[in-house]
C-alpha cells in the first residue's frame, strides 16, 4: 500500500507556545487511524493545518507523494481533505439536501439540479442513511442524524482523507453504531480516516492503528493490536496510570440534602423522583437526550418544571435560579464557556461571582474582604494563586472548572449539581476534580452529577440512577453498580428501542 | 491600563502573557500621545484659555456627559447602545418646563426625574424580561417619543419666563458652572455604582455573559432594567439642565446626544460587547469630544465638521483596540 | 396561541399588512377618503424611497449584522448626486452609487478583516457620512437646478408606478429571484444562522459579508440620489427619516436581528406595510405624529415577540395560572 497522506517534520508555535514540534505521520489508503492525546497535545492544531485554517511554521505535507501547500479550506477541499469538526456545522434552517451541498465547490450558481439531488441521495445510502428525507429541515434532525448529514457532505465532495473530530462525543449508542457503520463503509471504499477520540473503547473497536500525541509531539504510532488500554493511557499521560478514582463513601449519613418528588419538565422529564443523602455522590446515568441534564437544570431553576422538591427538608420553589441559589443549590453547567465562566473577567472576579451579597452591607461591597476571600478560594480549589489576576479565558479547561467548583467552597453545605463535570478536562486535571468532589462530600454537601461516560460513572458514584426518555429506570448502590446493568437500563426497554432514542433526543 | 472590570492590580498578573501587557502598554502610549497632541493644539488655539470659553465648555460637556454616564452603564450591561436617550433628554425639557410652569421648581425636578426613569425603565424591562433586542427597542422608543412629545405640545417649543425658578440649575458654585459640578457628582456616583455596589458588579457580569450570570443565580433582567433606570435618571438631569440654561423646552435639544455619548463611551475604552468599562474614562471621552469641537470652532471650522471628526475617532479607536489586542 | 402564530417570522409580513389595512379602513369609517385615487400612487412613491434601503438593511440583518450607516449614506449620496449631477443626472447617479458601493465594501472589509462588530464599524461610518454631508452642504439644503429630472421622476408611468417605484419593484424582483434560484441565497442564510458552521462547510462567508454591505451601501446611495433628484434639493437626513422606517420594514418582513430568518419577498411586504400606513394616514388627514407612534408601537410589539425569552415568559405565566 502507498501512503496517501504524509506529514513531514511539521512545527507550529503560537507566540511562545509550541503547539506542534517536529511531527511526522503517514496515512495509508483505506486506513482508519485514531489520534489520541490529552487536550492541548496538538491534535487539533494538526487538523487545522491539514484543513488550511492554520499554516505550519516549518515542515511539509505531501498527498500521493506530491508535496502540496494548503493555504485555505477551499484548497484543502480541492485536494480531497475534509473534516467533520467537533462542533456541528449543519444549518438548521436549510434542508438536508442544501446542507449536504453547502460550501461545495462543484455546485454551479444555479444550484437546484436533479443530478445533485441524486448524488446526495446516493451518498446518504452508502453510509446507511438512505431513508432520510432530502427536503426535511435540518433543524428537526437529532444530533446523530446531523452528524450523518455532515459525513454525507464529505462523501459528495469525494474526499479521500476524512478527519472526524470526536464525532461520538455527544451521541447515543444507536447513533454511535450508525456512525461506526458509516466509517467502515468509507474504509471499504478505500478512503482513509483520521479519527480523533477520547474514548478508549472506540480506538480498539473501530481503528486499525493509533497515533499518540503528547505536549505537541508525536510519541508513537502502532497498530491497535500491539497496544492495550493501560498502555495507551500511559503513553498519553507520559507516566504510569495510578488509580484516578477514589474509594466510595461508607457509613451512615444524616437526613437527605435533597429530596425530589415527581419532577416534570414538559416533553423531557416525567415523574422523576430521587433522594440525595448528605455526603454522597449520586450519578444520573443516561444517554444524550435522555433528560439527565434537564433534571439538574430544572433543579437549578433554569428550566420550567413542576414537582415537589425540598432542600434540607425545606421546600424549594422551582423555576427561579436565584431562589435555588439562596437555598444552597450550586450548579455547574455542561456548557462551561457559555453558562459557566465570565470569559472577559479575571479569575478573582469569577470565583467570587456568587458571594457578592454576602460580602456587602446595604449593597456596598467590601473589597479587602473580597480580595482575601478570592485568594483563599482559588488556593483551596487547587489553582495557582498567581493566576488570580489572569483572564479566566486564558486558563485550561480543567483550571476553569476548578474555579467554578471554588464558588461553592466554604459555603454552608448544600447541594452541588454538576452536568458533565469533566467534559473538556484532560486526564490529569480530572483526578483533581474528583478529589474536590470528595472533599465536598466530606463537608456534608449532597452531590449529583450527570455523565455520558460510563467508565467515569462506575468509577466515582456512590449511588447510580438510570434514566431513559425522561423516566427513572433503576437505582444501584455499592457492588450493584456495574457497567452492564447501567448500559442495559439506559439503552433499554426493548419494546421502545425502534424510534425511542431519536424522539427523546429531538425532544430535549 | 487597569480596567475597572478586574479587581486586581495589573502587577499581580505575574506576567503570564507578556503579549497582552505589551499590547495594553502600546495602547496607553497611543492614547497619551493622542491626548497630549489634542491638548497641545487646544492650548495653541487663540482664545482657548479664556474664561468664557472654558465656562462654555464645562457647561456643554455637562449636557453630553450626563447622557454618556447612562450610556456607559447600558453598554457595560451588554446592550450595546441606545438611540432613545437623546430623545428622552429632549422630551424631558418639555416635561420640565411644563411642570415648572404649573407647580414650581421642586415638583418640576421630581416629575422630570421620574419621567426619564420611567421611559428608560420601560425599555429596560422589555429588554431584560423578554430578552428583546436593545437596538430595535431603542429605535421603537425613539419613534414613540418623537411621535408623542410634539403631539402633546402641538409641535411648538415651550418657553420659560425669567424668574420661574430655573435659575437654581444654571448659576455658579465656587466659580464653576453648576452644571459642571453636577456632572462631576454624577460621574462619581456612576463610578461608585459600578465599582462598589452589588448592582454594579452584577451589571459587569451580566454584560460579560448573561447565561453564566443567570446560572450563577443573578437576576439578570433586574440588573439590566436597573441600568436603564439609572440611564433614564441621568438623561433627565441633562434635560433639566438644558431647559434651565436656555429657558426653553424643545424637541431638537437632544438630537445629537446619542452619537456624542456613544463616541465618548467608545473613546473611553468601554468594551462594545459589554462586561468591561469605566465611567471616569468615559468622562475623558467627553472631554476629548468637547475639546475637539471647541478647537474646530476656534480655528474657523464650522461645527458640522464635528460629526466627521467623531466618526473618524470612533472608527480609529475601534480599529486600534482590535489591532493592538491582536499583536 | 393561534394569534401569536400569525406573528411568527414567516407569516408575519402578510398578517401585519392585513392588520394595517383593516386599521386604516376602520379609521376611515366608510367615508371613502382612504381609497381615493392617489393612495396607491403615493404608497408606491414612498416604496420607491423606503424599499431599497429596507432591502439593504434587511439583507445585512439576515446575515446577522446590522448596517447603521445607511442613515448617513442616503443623505450623503443625495448631496453628492445633486452637486455633481447638475449637467448630467446619470453622472451624478453613477458617482453617488459608486461611492455608496465603495463605502459599503470598505466597511465590510474592515469588519471581516479585523473581526469587528458591524455595529461599531457602521456607527463610525454613519457619523462620517453625516459629517461629510453636513460639511458639503454647510447645514443648508442645496438646490438641484435640473428641474426636468424631478418632473420625470414624479410622473406616473403605468397606472400607479413611477420611475423610482419601478426601480424599487424591479430591484426586489431581481433580488428575490437571485435569492431563490442561486446558491447565493442558501449561502447567505447559512452565514446568517451560523457563521462558524458556514465557514467550516466551505462557504466564503467573508466575501458574502463584504458584498452584502457593498450592496446595502449602493442601495442607500441609489435611494438618496432618487430622493435628491425628485425633491430637486438635498439635505442631510436624520435617523427618523431613513433608519426607523427601513429597520421597521425589515423586521415586519420577518427578519430578526439574530440573523438567518427572513426573505426578500417578506422585506418587500414589510416595506409596503410601512408605506401603506404612512400613505393611508396622510390620506385620512391624520398628523404625521400618529405615524411615528404607530410605527413605534408595532416595532416594540415585534421586538417583544422576537425576544429570546418571550416564549419562556409565556410558559411561566401559563404554569402559574394553572397552579392558582
Amino acid at each position: 500500500m502507498s501512503a496517501i497522506l504524509s506529514v513531514d517534520r511539521i512545527s507550529k508555535s503560537f507566540g511562545a507556545v509550541a503547539a506542534l514540534q517536529d511531527v511526522s505521520l503517514t496515512l495509508q489508503a483505506g486506513e482508519i487511524r485514531a489520534l489520541c492525546g490529552e487536550n492541548g497535545a496538538g491534535k487539533s492544531t494538526l487538523v487545522k493545518i491539514l484543513m488550511g485554517i492554520e499554516r505550519p511554521d516549518t515542515g511539509s505535507i505531501a498527498i500521493d507523494g506530491t508535496s502540496v501547500a494548503i493555504r485555505s479550506p477551499s484548497q484543502a477541499q480541492a485536494l480531497g481533505l475534509a473534516q467533520v469538526a467537533q462542533e456541528l456545522s449543519v444549518i438548521p434552517s436549510l434542508s438536508v439536501l442544501d446542507n449536504i451541498w453547502l460550501g461545495s465547490a462543484q455546485v454551479p450558481l444555479l444550484h437546484r439540479r436533479r443530478a445533485f439531488r441524486q448524488r446526495a441521495q446516493d451518498a446518504l445510502a452508502r453510509i446507511g442513511a438512505g431513508h432520510y428525507d432530502l427536503d426535511r429541515q435540518a433543524g428537526t434532525l437529532s444530533i446523530g442524524e446531523c452528524q450523518m448529514v455532515e459525513i454525507a457532505r464529505l462523501m459528495v465532495r469525494d474526499a479521500r482523507v476524512l478527519i472526524l473530530d470526536e464525532p461520538t462525543a455527544t451521541l447515543s449508542d444507536t447513533e454511535i453504531e450508525a456512525i461506526f457503520a458509516a466509517v467502515r463503509a468509507l474504509k471499504a471504499e478505500g478512503r482513509s480516516i483520521i479519527y480523533i477520540t477520547h474514548r478508549m473503547g472506540e480506538v480498539f473497536s473501530l481503528c486499525d492503528s493509533v497515533s499518540v500525541f503528547r505536549n505537541g509531539r508525536h510519541i508513537v504510532t502502532k497498530p491497535v493490536d500491539d497496544v492495550d488500554r493501560a498502555g495507551l493511557i500511559e503513553m498519553m499521560l507520559g507516566r504510569s496510570f495510578e488509580d484516578m478514582y477514589l474509594c466510595r463513601q461508607q457509613g451512615a449519613t444524616g437526613r437527605p440534602a435533597l429530596a425530589v418528588e415527581n419532577l416534570g419538565v414538559p416533553g423531557v422529564v416525567h415523574g422523576f423522583s430521587m433522594t440525595v443523602p448528605r455526603g454522597r455522590l449520586v450519578c444520573i446515568a443516561g444517554q444524550v437526550g435522555s433528560g439527565a441534564h434537564t433534571v439538574l437544570r430544572a433543579l437549578a431553576g433554569l428550566e420550567l418544571a413542576t414537582g415537589r422538591v425540598s432542600v434540607d427538608d425545606r421546600p424549594l420553589r422551582l423555576n427561579s435560579a436565584p431562589r435555588a441559589r439562596a437555598q444552597g443549590i450550586h450548579f455547574i453547567s455542561e456548557n462551561r464557556a457559555a453558562e459557566g465562566i465570565f470569559g472577559r473577567m479575571s479569575v478573582a472576579d469569577n470565583v467570587i461571582a456568587t458571594r457578592l451579597p454576602a460580602a456587602s452591607r446595604l449593597g456596598l461591597l467590601s473589597w479587602p474582604r473580597l480580595r482575601r476571600e478570592a485568594a483563599r478560594l482559588i488556593r483551596d480549589a487547587g489553582v495557582d494563586e498567581r493566576r488570580l489576576g489572569s483572564m479566566i479565558g486564558d486558563l485550561s479547561g480543567g483550571n476553569q472548572q476548578k474555579i467554578l467548583f471554588g464558588r461553592a467552597i466554604g459555603q454552608t453545605p448544600g447541594v452541588l449539581l454538576m452536568n458533565e463535570p469533566t467534559r473538556g478536562v484532560d486526564v490529569g486535571a480530572r483526578a483533581e476534580i474528583y478529589r474536590l468532589m470528595r472533599s465536598f462530600c466530606e463537608q456534608g454537601f449532597g452531590l449529583v452529577m450527570t455523565s455520558t461516560d460510563l467508565e467515569e460513572i462506575v468509577g466515582v458514584a456512590d449511588i447510580v440512577l438510570t434514566i431513559y426518555r425522561g423516566r427513572l429506570i433503576g437505582r444501584y448502590e455499592k457492588e450493584a453498580i456495574t457497567m452492564n446493568a447501567i448500559l442495559t437500563d439506559i439503552t433499554h426497554p426493548p419494546a421502545l428501542t425502534r424510534n425511542g432514542i431519536n424522539e427523546a433526543a429531538a425532544a430535549s | 491600563m487597569s480596567q475597572s472590570g478586574t479587581i486586581t492590580a495589573p502587577a499581580a498578573a505575574g506576567g503570564t502573557r507578556p503579549g497582552v501587557r505589551w499590547g495594553s502598554l502600546a495602547m496607553l502610549v497611543l492614547r497619551s500621545v493622542f491626548l497630549v497632541a489634542l491638548f497641545g493644539i487646544a492650548l495653541a488655539s487663540p482664545g482657548f484659555l479664556s474664561t468664557a470659553n472654558l465656562m462654555a465648555m464645562m457647561t456643554s460637556a455637562a449636557f453630553v456627559g450626563c447622557v454618556a454616564i447612562g450610556m456607559t452603564l447600558i453598554t457595560v450591561g451588554g446592550n450595546i447602545m441606545s438611540f432613545s436617550l437623546g430623545a428622552t433628554v429632549s422630551a424631558t425639557t418639555l416635561v420640565f418646563v411644563g411642570a415648572l410652569l404649573a407647580w414650581g421648581i421642586l415638583p418640576a425636578i421630581l416629575v422630570s426625574l421620574l419621567f426619564g426613569m420611567l421611559v428608560a425603565l420601560a425599555q429596560g424591562l422589555v429588554i431584560g424580561w423578554f430578552g428583546a433586542n436593545p437596538i430595535v427597542v431603542s429605535i421603537a422608543a425613539f419613534a414613540l417619543i418623537i411621535g408623542i412629545a410634539p403631539w402633546s405640545t402641538a409641535g411648538t417649543s415651550l418657553f420659560l419666563p425669567a424668574g420661574a425658578g430655573q435659575e437654581v440649575l444654571r448659576g455658579k458654585l465656587l466659580g464653576l458652572p453648576i452644571e459642571f459640578i453636577l456632572l462631576i457628582g454624577l460621574a462619581v456616583l456612576g463610578q461608585f455604582l459600578l465599582s462598589f455596589t452589588v448592582f454594579g458588579r452584577n451589571l459587569l457580569m451580566v454584560g460579560s455573559s448573561r447565561w453564566a450570570a443567570e446560572a450563577a443565580g443573578i437576576r439578570a433582567w433586574r440588573t439590566v432594567a436597573g441600568s436603564y433606570l439609572w440611564a433614564g435618571l441621568f438623561a433627565a438631569v441633562a434635560g433639566m439642565l438644558l431647559a434651565s440654561r436656555y429657558s426653553k423646552g424643545n424637541m431638537d435639544y437632544g438630537a445629537t446626544f446619542d452619537y456624542d455619548a456613544i463616541t465618548a463611551v467608545i473613546v473611553g475604552g468601554t468594551a462594545i460587547q459589554g462586561g468591561r468599562g469605566s465611567i471616569l474614562r468615559t468622562m475623558i471621552g467627553v472631554l476629548v469630544i468637547e475639546v475637539t469641537r471647541v478647537v474646530l470652532l476656534l480655528n474657523g471650522f464650522r461645527q458640522e465638521w464635528q460629526y466627521l471628526i467623531s466618526g473618524v475617532i470612533i472608527l480609529s479607536v475601534i480599529l486600534l483596540q482590535t489591532t493592538v489586542a491582536r499583536k | 396561541m393561534p394569534l401569536l402564530h400569525l406573528l411568527s417570522p414567516y407569516r408575519r409580513p402578510a398578517a401585519v399588512f392585513a392588520a394595517v389595512l383593516v386599521l386604516l379602513l376602520i379609521l376611515d369609517g366608510g367615508r371613502g377618503d382612504l381609497l381615493g385615487s392617489s393612495l396607491l400612487f403615493s404608497l408606491f412613491q414612498m416604496f420607491g424611497t423606503v424599499g431599497p434601503v429596507a432591502l439593504g438593511v434587511g439583507l445585512t440583518m439576515l446575515i446577522g449584522e446590522f448596517d447603521l450607516s445607511v442613515a448617513g449614506m442616503v443623505g450623503m449620496a443625495g448631496c453628492i448626486a445633486v452637486m455633481t449631477g447638475g449637467d448630467n443626472p446619470w453622472l451624478g447617479l453613477l458617482i453617488a452609487v459608486g461611492i455608496g458601493l465603495a463605502a459599503g465594501v470598505l466597511q465590510g472589509w474592515l469588519m471581516t478583516r479585523l473581526k469587528l462588530s458591524s455595529i461599531g464599524v457602521t456607527l463610525g461610518g454613519l457619523l462620517i457620512f453625516f459629517g461629510i454631508s453636513y460639511a458639503l452642504t454647510e447645514s443648508r439644503s442645496i438646490e438641484y437646478p435640473n428641474l426636468d429630472v424631478a418632473d420625470v421622476l414624479g410622473r406616473k408611468l403605468v397606472g400607479f408606478l413611477s420611475i423610482p417605484s419601478l426601480v424599487a419593484v424591479g430591484l426586489y424582483v431581481v433580488v428575490a429571484l437571485v435569492f431563490g434560484m442561486t446558491k447565493l441565497g442558501r449561502d447567505l442564510i447559512a452565514v446568517g444562522s451560523d457563521r462558524r458552521a458556514a465557514v467550516s462547510a466551505g462557504v466564503p462567508a467573508n466575501a458574502l459579508v463584504i458584498a452584502t454591505f457593498g450592496f446595502s451601501g449602493a442601495l442607500a446611495a441609489l435611494c438618496g440620489t432618487l430622493l435628491g433628484y425628485s425633491l430637486a434639493s438635498a439635505a442631510p437626513t436624520g435617523l427618523a427619516n431613513v433608519l426607523v422606517p427601513a429597520t421597521t420594514a425589515a423586521i415586519l418582513g420577518g427578519v430578526s436581528l439574530a440573523g438567518g430568518t427572513g426573505r426578500p419577498g417578506g422585506i418587500a411586504l414589510g416595506a409596503l406595510t410601512i408605506c401603506l400606513l404612512q400613505a393611508g394616514l396622510n390620506a385620512l388627514g391624520m398628523s404625521s405624529y400618529a405615524h411615528e407612534i404607530l410605527v413605534g408601537l408595532v416595532m416594540l410589539t415585534i421586538a417583544i415577540l422576537d425576544g429570546s425569552r418571550f416564549s419562556i415568559r409565556i410558559d411561566e405565566l401559563r404554569l402559574s395560572l394553572r397552579r392558582s
